[in-house]
């Protein structure tokens, strides 16, 4: 913390090269060219096999994990939008998530006429982008709510506004639980993408690379929003130094509004692509707040860039772990997260691309 | 200190309390004693570290679930011989307890290593992600548990009959409480709280900012520890769902109910949480207006959101706010106000708000 | 400094206030139990003492009404509630919900009161102190459920721990509740697990010509239950298992875990039991990386009912699936018609979870496993109380009659083993296309007999399914060759 608060005063290229300097940096590489070695040609005893031995199930891993990835980023890209302008964790954000999710998979339910073993030929296009919108607008909506009635006035009280989400959450789980039951349900891909190709041998689903699309669609619009508006120059400002843009005018509490929607609005997406790629139950909300928890502290809260460097990292170890551990500690995979996290953190305490707040 | 130092108000009260908690079990039924008061003491220890480390350290931990969890798994699996899951190996109890405190504090210390470069918000996300992959360890490793988790343990001999365990519980409470104020006071003590306000200077002084937080948090996990084992001894079982994501918010939440910034707070949010969970079903004409025991958490998340929205300092701070207007009327002299800020929330917010770069 | 102590002062004493109140508040809600905690601690057993049964059977029921299974809470009381109205003389406290509870019962003059309904979560921890609210304050002598695995051997623990208290499982599946724990005072008229899924690998080897399998099952004890049970089966009568892969519960993606499954090619067939989001995800997830799912090459454990699994797809038709105590709709034999049409006959509607807990005809919810497992201990309560005369004083005397029943049930007789664990018919049945173009379950074949044991693969002395166990071994199991088909709905014996 303290180094760490010390080097943010000084050039940014002084404390890389007093970072590279550090052991742990020296460690992580290490470790890096260690796994890698191993991918590629130790991995005999894994289930995949080592890479030069099976290039197909090696391709197949990596596009798993950048596709995963996609899903991630979007998912974590409204929470660390929000907590970059506005520094407030959004302990709600998978609540959204699922909330969207019931609402699109209901409006698609509507839409189809069948509630039940919908088949992907009988949904059209428009039958999946419909509930898209609606699921998001109302996640967005219900945000947008919990920002003006709860979050508005005590601004700059991070831990309150962080336990006033978590109530948010714990009540709104419960009232979910209630309106649409514990059963697993999902939302189905339109039968115009639900096609498969071939990667050397080995089939892979277009879906997948949609949702790959799909983030790399949200991330370049949430880029441009950022960069080329006036109103994400407003929101970048008000990232670096908040007062000084309300000293110059601006009405900064529309513009943590109009933040807070699109925030919700992500959630909302990701939510629903969610649905779509691995269904909606009780407690999604919580395993996808973790999500996108791990996601920010890997890239750094606050970070678009951060989120993107986040979810490729975290989703290529949910992809490698399970397939090039050795066969009989495959069950250990979800626990290498937290070897992803340790050493991340042990590097930069603030995440790849975050700054000491 | 000296005698007339001691025989404050306070003092005085604490020692009411003790005695009647002390007479408590010829007094109320068995049920109430064996099932409310052991389990608000065991939920009041374990919440006291989050406000320790709050209060002192200006860390709000949501890993102190785990710690709890860590000491009654290892305790089962040190003590058990023969079960179903885990080492078995068969020790003595007392031996196992020892383990368990072991190795518990020993996970502190590691973890508390790792956080001790992040504060607030970052904090909280960090111990949140510890509590979950603690979470996949403890079910994915059946050497030490798996997803069944430790069941038919048995309480030394020595704390045999239940009453014995609300002893055990109310005078580790006595102690644990009484420690955490002494230690306010003693170097180390006053170091922590100085960074916990102004960590720069703390560092420029000298002080080794990260090996303090580190130290209270493996105090603190020591203490959840102790708590874990009255727990596992209450209940008879362990399992991952146990210090799952649920119950880890509901600790917190505990903390928050009583005043996250005192002491005694603790104790007074695990009493009313499980005064709620208990009797509010019972209460004539509740589900009336549709509060079934099926709608607790959302009963449970809307006290939370009102105690956030009125008084963040909890119950406690409600108390104080009540008192203080009693004396204003009682006598004009003005009362002092800053009651009603909670240190958590300045020094958070002077750490992340205040000092950006 | 000084104002501030005063202040904490205050709090103390308002926390003592407040403990002072609540321990009235305790003392008033129960009139039964209210033993002073120092006179109990003579019991020593770590637990309190419920009130020996002479004023009758004062029933707790357990449920879920939040968690996973929450929606299922209405259907497992009214289970239970069935059972008093059919038997014991009871009336429902509502038309249009089970959770009113009932009042009435009443069995060779004894009253069964229902003193509370228990709450849980599917977790441990919270079943473990709705009963002991059961059983400490509202004085439960009797208790009926739990619903889920890990709930019933923390119950089942309970049960042990607690020897005045009588316990009827509900459909809780794990094996080690009863075959380990071994409580004298714990019964289950049910089958586990493993149970549901026997006759399955006869069907698959013998009927269907497979001989390799590959088996995908959720990592935790229903999933490593489930799995155990069909290969104990499938092994047992010739066949094969080439690769057993269980991803931890939780998992978003299945890709990774999908990718350790054999090819299509390399094995004649897959056996699923991946519950919750997780039937579907990983069923897309075969289908993005190993081939289109063809009907006939997969097999699942209850997970695979088009109720439970509303997303399973058109192309998941021509799938075995393993029984969960009831029988598909297609079946309908008089004593089906009877029980269906008592439940109609006791509330006008119950919100099920079948029905998306919206208000539906009562027989919907009667219908499938979770209502009836409880319907079952419901009755065989009623069954003992009328053998013993009504008379519970003598609480050896009643767990030996409970032990010595054997139920005529709409789905089949239950009787207990030594272990007294159920000894039951399992339904196995298929998955197929209505005209409609829906995915329904249509029976195939009853199994009668199914015992825990397997035909001793599974012991007291065994450890509880796991990832590794059981082993593949051929041995012979008493119910091989012994499965009576149906066709069209009626059993061919």
């Amino acid at each position: 913390m303290t180094p760490a608060l010390i080097d943010a005063d000084r050039s940014s290229s002084r404390r890389r090269l007093t970072e590279l300097r550090r052991p742990p940096v020296w460690v992580a590489a290490v470790i890096a060219v260690a796994v890698a070695a191993w991918v590629l040609f130790l991995a005999d005893g894994t289930p995949a096999g080592a890479a030069v031995d099976d290039p197909g199930k090696f391709l197949v891993t990596v596009l798993d994990g950048v596709t995963f990835a996609g899903l991630l980023f979007v998912a974590a890209s409204g929470f660390t939008l929000i907590f970059g302008l506005m520094r407030t964790v959004n302990m709600a954000h998978g609540s959204l998530f699922l909330l969207a999710a019931y609402v699109a998979i209901r409006v698609q339910e509507a839409m189809v006429g069948r509630s039940r073993n919908i088949d992907p030929a009988d949904v059209g296009l428009l039958d999946w982008l419909v509930p898209l919108l609606a699921g998001a607008g109302v996640a967005a909506v219900l945000g947008l709510l919990i920002q003006q009635v709860f979050l508005q006035w005590n601004e700059g009280q991070e831990m309150r506004q962080t336990l006033l989400t978590l109530a948010i959450t714990v009540v709104l789980a419960d009232q979910m639980l209630r309106e649409f039951g514990g059963l697993a349900q999902r939302m189905v891909w339109p039968g115009a993408v639900t096609h498969f190709f071939s990667v050397m041998g080995e089939r892979y689903a277009v879906t997948r690379l949609v949702m790959l699309g799909i983030a790399v669609l949200v991330g370049v619009l949430l880029w441009l929003w950022l960069t080329r508006t006036s109103v994400g120059i407003v929101i970048r400002a008000g990232v670096d130094d908040r007062q000084m843009v309300r000293g110059l005018g601006i009405n900064i509490r529309r513009v943590f509004a109009l933040t807070f929607l699109v925030g919700s609005f992500l959630a909302g997406v990701g939510g629903v692509l969610g649905a779509s790629f691995a269904g909606a139950a009780p407690g999604t909300d919580g395993s996808w707040l973790l999500n996108a928890l791990v996601v920010v502290i890997i890239g750094g809260l606050g970070s678009l860039k951060g989120a993107a460097a986040g979810s490729l990292l975290y989703g290529t170890v949910v992809a490698f772990s399970p397939a090039y551990l050795p066969s009989q500690y495959s069950y250990y995979a979800i626990i290498m997260t937290f070897g992803l996290l340790a050493l991340v953190l042990a590097i930069r305490p603030y995440g790849l691309f975050g700054r000491p707040a | 200190m000296n005698l007339r130092e001691r025989l404050t108000g306070e003092t005085l009260a604490l020692a009411g309390l003790v005695l009647i908690l002390v007479l408590l079990p010829s007094l109320a039924t068995a049920f109430f004693v064996n099932f409310v008061m052991t389990q608000t003491l065991i939920l009041g220890l374990a919440a006291a570290t989050i406000v320790f480390l709050a209060k002192y350290g200006g860390m709000t931990s949501l890993a102190q679930l785990l710690m709890f969890g860590i000491a009654g798994f290892m305790f089962g699996n040190a003590a058990l011989d023969g079960g179903a899951r885990g080492l078995n190996l068969g020790w003595h109890p007392w031996a196992a307890v020892g383990f368990a405190i072991l190795v518990t504090t020993l996970a502190a210390f590691l973890l508390g290593a790792i956080a001790s470069r992040t504060t607030g918000i970052y904090f909280l996300m960090l111990t949140l992600v510890y509590g979950v992959i603690g979470y996949f360890v403890f079910a994915q490793i059946v050497e030490i548990s798996g997803p069944g988790g430790i069941t038919s343990i048995q309480r030394p001999d020595l704390l045999g009959p239940p009453v014995r365990l609300y002893y055990a519980g109310l005078l580790l409470s006595v102690v644990v409480y009484a420690g955490f104020r002494t230690i306010r006071r003693t170097a180390f003590g006053l170091a922590l709280q100085g960074v916990r306000d102004d960590p720069i200077r703390m560092a420029s002084l000298g002080f080794n900012v990260p090996l303090h937080r580190t130290l209270a948090f493996t105090l603190a996990g020591f203490v959840a520890g102790l708590a874990g084992l009255l727990n596992v001894w209450w209940n008879g079982q362990i399992d991952p769902a146990s210090i799952s994501i649920g119950p880890t918010l509901i600790l917190l939440i505990i903390a928050v109910i009583g005043g996250i910034s005192s002491l005694e707070g603790a104790w007074l949010g695990a009493f009313v949480y499980v005064l709620v969970f208990t009797y509010l079903r019972d209460l004539p004409f509740v589900d009336r207006i549709g509060i079934t025991e099926a709608r607790f958490n959302t009963v449970i998340g809307v006290i939370v959101l009102a105690i956030m929205v009125l008084s963040p300092e909890g119950l406690t701070g409600i108390v104080q706010r009540l008192r203080g207007r009693l004396r204003r009327r009682a006598a004009t002299e003005p009362t002092a106000s800053t009651g009603g800020s909670l240190p958590v929330h300045t020094t958070t917010q002077k750490e992340l708000g205040g000092t950006r770069s | 400094m000084s104002r501030l102590k005063r202040r904490t002062a205050l709090a103390l004493s308002m926390t003592a206030g407040l403990a002072l109140v609540a321990a009235g508040c305790g003392g008033g809600d129960d009139e039964s139990a209210g033993l002073p905690a120092d006179q109990e601690t003579v019991a020593g057993d770590g637990t309190g003492s419920p009130p020996a049964g002479g004023d009758g059977v004062r029933l707790g029921i357990l449920g879920q009404c939040e968690g996973p299974f929450g929606g299922f809470h209405e259907d497992v009381v009214g289970g239970a509630t069935l059972a008093m109205t059919q038997f014991a003389g009871a009336t429902p406290g509502s038309s249009t919900t089970a959770l009113d509870g009932f009042t009435g019962a009443e069995v060779a003059g004894t009253p069964i009161e229902l003193v509370g309904i228990g709450c849980g979560d599917d977790t441990a921890d919270r079943i473990l102190q709705e009963v002991r609210r059961l059983v400490e304050q509202l004085g439960a002598n009797v208790i009926i459920g739990p619903l889920s695995g890990d709930e019933g051997i923390a119950i089942a623990e309970y049960a042990k721990a607690n020897p005045e208290l009588t316990v009827l499982a509900g459909i809780s599946g794990s094996q080690e509740q009863t075959l380990q724990v071994q409580a004298p005072n714990y019964f289950r008229f049910y089958g586990d697990g493993a149970i549901w899924n026997a006759g399955l690998g006869d069907l698959l080897h013998n009927q269907e010509g497979w001989d390799t399998v590959a088996v995908i099952a959720d990592d935790y004890s229903f999933g490593h239950t489930s799995a155990a049970g069909f290969i104990a089966d499938f092994c047992a009568v010739g066949g094969e298992v080439t690769s057993r892969v269980f991803p931890p519960l939780g998992t978003t993606d299945y890709s990774s875990y999908i990718a350790q499954l054999p090819n299509p090619d390399e094995v004649d067939g897959y056996f699923w039991a991946v519950g919750g989001t997780g039937t579907q995800a990983s069923l897309e997830a075969f289908v993005n990386a190993k081939g289109d799912l063809t009907g006939d090459q997969h097999a699942g454990n209850l997970f695979f009912n088009p109720g439970l699994a509303q997303a399973l797809g058109p192309d998941i038709a021509g799938a075995y699936v393993g029984g969960f105590a009831t029988l598909p709709g297609d079946v309908q034999t008089p004593e089906i018609e009877n029980y269906l049409a008592a439940a109609d006959e006791t509330w006008e509607t119950i919100p099920g979870a079948l029905s998306g807990n919206e208000p539906a005809p009562p027989s919907v919810a009667a219908a499938f496993g979770f209502f009836y497992g409880y319907y079952t201990a419901g009755v065989a309560l009623v069954e003992a109380l009328d053998a013993v005369g009504g008379d519970m004083s003598d609480l050896d005397a009643f767990h030996e009659a409970i032990s010595g029943l054997t139920l005529d049930l709409p789905y089949g007789d239950i009787s207990l083993d030594e272990n007294r664990s159920g000894v039951v018919d399992v339904g196995l049945s298929r998955l197929v296309l209505d005209e409609s173009g829906e995915v329904v379950q249509e029976t195939v074949a009853i199994v009668p007999g199914v015992d825990q044991t397997f035909g001793g693969t599974f012991s007291p002395d065994t450890p509880s399914p796991g990832r590794d166990f059981p082993a593949c071994e051929e041995r012979d199991l008493p119910w091989e060759g012994n499965a009576i088909p149906v066709v069209d709905g009626v059993p061919q014996s």
